[in-house]
């Protein structure tokens, strides 16, 4: 126990030795070291300086380039350089051919970076790089940088394309990562592996006085070595690519898929028309954001995800199945005789083909594509039980393709009608158009690829992906892919699969132009009535097999026609040339 | 009034003035001509007003009021300081409760209420020794652990650091002091066998001649021969990252992308102003936002920067003479209620203050803690402020209550 008095002392004692470690230091720093310090801060000696990491490529399933880094000589200012504000944004302006405002502006917002470097102007071609190479003196604030810049190697929808990082999505990323000078993924494959493409920076401490002699101030890690981005390895085959873009109808809007059908790895991904990525990546010129939003074909909308459209008759399996599994029918039963449509109450629903086709099975309704078989059948069930069944077949859900922003389609609810209808709305020939993919229905191209991909594959859905797998220096990652039964059995699996054999190599069947020499084509024509236009919609989705299936398909051409005569026959030019590249012997 | 010591509140005024000034500079960038000034000072202006208004009402409210409110007000802070751990991370830690207009921080209250509550807990009459420290041990690590897991190492260490002082200052024999400091020496030597035995022996030894039974005296050596043992079995046990977060804590300067850069950064701002300073708002590290701390955690370094050696010494002059004057006036307080409460509240202060300005001059490990008076911070000045205004009140009203 201390006494009042001691006790004070002894804490007055050891606050004026706390106090006196706390002089001492300051007198060293401030008195002892003083100059040292005065000249480490005026000429800011000490930084720490990123070094970027690399942006990964993107490249085929063989190693051929889709997406690449390419050279590029780049613009920077320095803000704590600037002499004259007006008399540099002049001359950049001038120069480089960036409107005043913009360069102003860029100036204005960094001033307080003193000692950062602002990227300017992007992608200097080297004849104007050698040109002003000599005014540049005069602008100690401007200096020229070799960098690299993405490199698309052509149009496409799904890459998608980086641009120049915006304020925003600086704040919401983690710092470290990225700066006011960095570009970020903004859509397709660029956005969705954006942390894998863009890796980890490096950071060094320097740490040098104008002498070169090293200050020393940290000893240790001194250099953090950056963790560069990851190349990705597509699906895609190239070859396959180009030959789809190249048969595509000139005349056209559309969108072609095709699936390795044992892994869902989406070899051709083709939606026409379509842009230059290249444009987006140095920022898009104001005339030519213009002329890209206001063309009426839409050449920004990836038809295959973002658009949805009614499926037409290649919707009509999923009907069939729904019969087949409630035991509604077998693969005998005969339901209400086309007339060339059906009486329902009193409406006439009319079957395409105005002739008729007689009583027919569920095998020969598809193959026919009758309608009125499926008016029928879809009178035994409940527009909710279709709808369920529909999402249970994985169509009008999003696939969970690794792209950014995709579409679900739509079914409606029974409860959907009553709300936009009507209480007392009469559900039956809502139903009925459902039934054959007309209607309020909508899918996307994906879903429905998907789907006659999970046909192919033993009624097994996969996930349809664009990545293969993910090399860095260290280590190579696969892209697991996820797989879901379709509510099916076995033998009407079976029967489906017949059917579509049959729509292609049967007798008069709908998808005759789909047929290739030597190889198994299965198939299923669309040709969906739409607000869109007087041509309805052109379909053609099924699957080719050789020991096993391969490939599937969606062939859809915006107003296009009748599937069977125009997109049947593009899957048709698709099966035979892979056929030549995969199988050289077979059906020669 | 005749007690109330003038002094200290003046000197406090004057810290709190210094604050508003050095937070105006601080947030202030000055690029050529052009000049913006964030409005923090303003804010801060607000709070001071505040906290004065505060530290009015403690001086003058019956000490029976309070004194009522001293446990439920722990409790209460308990609860915020679990509550807070539930709420989304500001900043990389749970330490704040956002309430719109002000984030609070209820590990600035904990600091008041728990060294109120030991004061009053170790006054009680007829306690055996080890009562007193159980009881002021458990109500003192309930809230440094919760502070501990949020994370604020700094605050936590604070409230032991009052402990001590108020365990020394008063209720345990002198030889306490040699007890409670033995695990903390037998950590750093059990990395060599040698010397842990003659310290073991030297401690037995010390402890031998105070007198002390043979229970406690074997209680002490076995615990401190555990803990020796145990220590490098804990070290080894850690990951390497756990390791060097353990050593950066230490030496700062082995992470130089973060805590390292920071200080050399401090240093070069606070080095740089020399003897007489660059000059109000003339200052040039502050503009490099090395950190995004210098109104808060870092003021001190653009004091240093702008006002030189002169401006640093004034300022430091001014701590210890605020300080001075409060030990001084608390050597008088009889009852030991208030003689505990005041010395803890003026170590918490002191040991702040250095903890602070060490780190800005890179002489101590980088902790987070705020410099008091003068550093940006609603709930941190409120709390600063209403504890000199106790200890105020304790010495004012010692005729009347001894």
């Amino acid at each position: 126990m201390f006494k009042r008095s001691t006790f004070s002392t002894i804490l007055t004692v050891a606050i004026t030795l706390l106090f006196l470690i706390l002089l001492l230091a300051l007198v060293r720093l401030q008195i002892v070291k003083g100059s040292f310090y005065q000249v480490v801060s005026q000429q800011n000696f000490v930084r720490i300086k990123t070094i970027p990491s690399v942006r990964g490529e993107i490249f085929d399933c063989n190693y051929r380039p889709i997406v690449l880094n390419v050279p590029s000589f780049n613009l920077y200012l320095r803000p704590g350089l600037i002499k004259d504000k007006e008399r540099v944004a002049d001359f950049v302006s001038k120069e480089f051919d960036v409107p005043l405002e913009e360069v102003s502006r860029i100036i204005i917002n960094n001033r307080y970076r003193l000692y950062h470097d602002v990227l300017l102007v992007e992608n200097i071609s080297y004849e104007k790089r050698v040109r002003v190479a000599e005014k540049l003196n005069y602008f100690p604030s401007l200096s020229f940088r070799n960098e690299t810049i993405r490199n698309y190697r052509y149009p496409n929808h799904f890459s998608g394309y980086v641009g120049k990082i915006n304020p925003e999505e600086l704040k919401n990323n983690d710092n470290s990562h990225y700066t006011i000078n960095s570009h970020i993924g903004k859509t397709g494959l660029e956005k969705f592996y954006e942390t894998a493409l863009s890796g980890t920076p490096g950071y060094e401490l320097l740490q040098v006085d104008a002498k070169g002699k090293n200050l020393k101030f940290l000893h240790y890690n001194l250099r953090k070595e950056p963790a560069h981005g990851a190349n990705l390895i597509l699906t895609i085959d190239n070859r396959l690519q180009q030959y789809v873009e190249e048969i595509f109808p000139k005349n056209l809007n559309g969108a072609v898929v095709v699936m390795d059908a044992q892994t869902g790895g989406i070899l051709a991904y083709v939606s026409k028309p379509d842009f230059d990525p290249n444009m987006f990546v140095t920022g898009i010129s104001v005339e030519d954001w213009n002329s890209l939003m206001q063309d009426e074909n839409k050449p920004m909308l990836d038809r295959i995800i973002h658009g949805t459209y009614p499926p037409g008759s290649i919707f009509k399996p999923i009907t069939a199945t729904l019969g087949l599994e409630m035991q509604v029918i077998d693969s005998q039963t005969k339901l209400a005789e086309c007339v060339g449509g059906l009486q329902v109450g009193n409406r006439f629903f009319k079957c395409w083909n105005h002739r008729g086709h007689g009583f027919l099975n569920v095998t020969d309704a598809l193959k026919y594509s009758c309608d009125v078989f499926f008016y029928d059948l879809s009178t035994n069930f409940t527009l909710d039980q279709m709808r369920d069944f529909t999402k249970a077949n994985f169509v009008t859900l999003p696939t969970g393709v690794d792209l950014i922003g995709e579409r679900k389609g739509f079914y409606p609810t029974h409860q959907w009608y009553r709300d936009n209808y009507g209480k007392h709305v009469s559900i039956l020939g809502l139903k009925i158009n459902m039934s054959i993919g007309q209607g309020e229905l909508l899918v996307t191209p994906l879903q429905m690829c998907a789907y006659f991909n999970a046909l192919a594959h033993d009624g097994v859905w996969i996930r349809p992906h664009l990545l293969q797998k993910t090399i860095t220096k260290d280590q190579v990652k696969l892209y697991q892919p996820e797989f879901k039964d379709l509510p099916l059995h076995r033998q009407n699996l079976e029967l489906i699969q017949d059917a579509l054999y049959k729509t292609v190599n049967g007798l008069h069947g709908t998808g005759g132009a789909a047929k290739v020499p030597g190889v198994d084509v299965y198939g299923k024509t669309g040709s969906a009535e739409n607000h869109m236009g007087e041509e309805s919609h052109a379909w053609f989705s099924g699957y080719a097999s050789w020991e096993e299936p391969e490939i599937s398909f969606t062939v859809f051409l915006e107003n296009g026609g009748g599937g069977g005569r125009v997109a049947a026959p593009i899957a048709r030019e698709i099966v035979t040339f892979y056929n030549d590249l995969k199988h050289p012997k077979a059906g020669k | 009034m005749k007690n109330f010591n003038w002094s200290a509140l003046v000197l406090l005024i004057i810290l709190l003035l210094v604050g508003v000034f050095s937070i105006y500079t601080a947030s202030t960038t000055k690029i050529g001509d052009e000049i913006t000034t964030e409005n923090f000072y303003i804010r801060q202006i607000f709070w001071i007003f505040i906290s004065l208004i505060m530290l009015y009402i403690i001086v003058r409210i019956p000490r029976q009021v309070l004194d009522v409110l001293i446990v439920p007000g722990y409790v209460l802070t308990v609860l915020m300081l679990v509550l807070v751990l539930f709420l989304p991370q500001i900043k990389g830690s749970h330490r704040w409760i956002g309430m719109g207009f002000a984030n609070f921080q209820p590990s600035e209250l904990a600091k008041l209420v728990t060294i109120l509550l030991t004061a009053k807990l170790l006054s009680r009459p007829h306690q055996s020794d080890w009562q007193m420290i159980y009881s002021s041990l458990l109500v003192v690590t309930i809230p440094a652990l919760l502070i501990l897991i949020e994370p604020d190492l700094g605050t936590s260490l604070t409230l032991f650091v009052s402990l001590f002082a108020i365990l020394m200052a008063g209720p345990l024999p002198k030889f306490y002091i040699v007890i409670f400091l033995s695990p903390l020496i037998s950590i750093v030597a059990s990395f060599s066998l040698p010397i842990f035995l003659v310290l073991l022996a030297l401690l037995l030894w010390y402890l031998y001649n105070q007198r002390l039974g043979w229970v406690t005296m074997m209680f002490i050596g076995v615990f401190n021969t555990f803990v020796a043992l145990i220590s490098p079995v804990i070290w080894h046990g850690l990951k390497e990252y756990q390791q060097n977060r353990i050593l950066t804590f230490i030496d700062p300067m082995r992470d130089p992308f973060g805590a390292g850069y920071q200080i050399i950064q401090s240093k070069i701002a606070i080095g740089s102003g020399g003897l007489w300073g660059k000059g109000f708002l003339m200052g040039t590290q502050k503009n490099l936002k090395f950190l995004p701390e210098h109104h808060t955690d870092f003021i001190f370094s653009v004091i240093g920067e702008e006002f030189g050696f002169f401006g640093c010494l004034i300022v430091l002059t001014l701590f210890f003479l605020f300080l001075f004057s409060l030990v001084r006036s608390i050597r008088k307080l009889k009852r030991n209620e208030t003689y505990f409460a005041s010395i803890g509240i003026v170590t918490y202060l002191a040991f702040q203050i250095f903890v602070n300005v060490g780190m800005n001059l890179g002489v101590v490990p980088t902790t987070g803690i705020p410099l008091p008076f003068i550093s940006y911070g609603g709930s941190n000045l409120l709390i600063n402020v209403m504890a000199v205004g106790f200890v105020l009140k304790l010495i004012n009203e010692r005729s009347i209550f001894g």
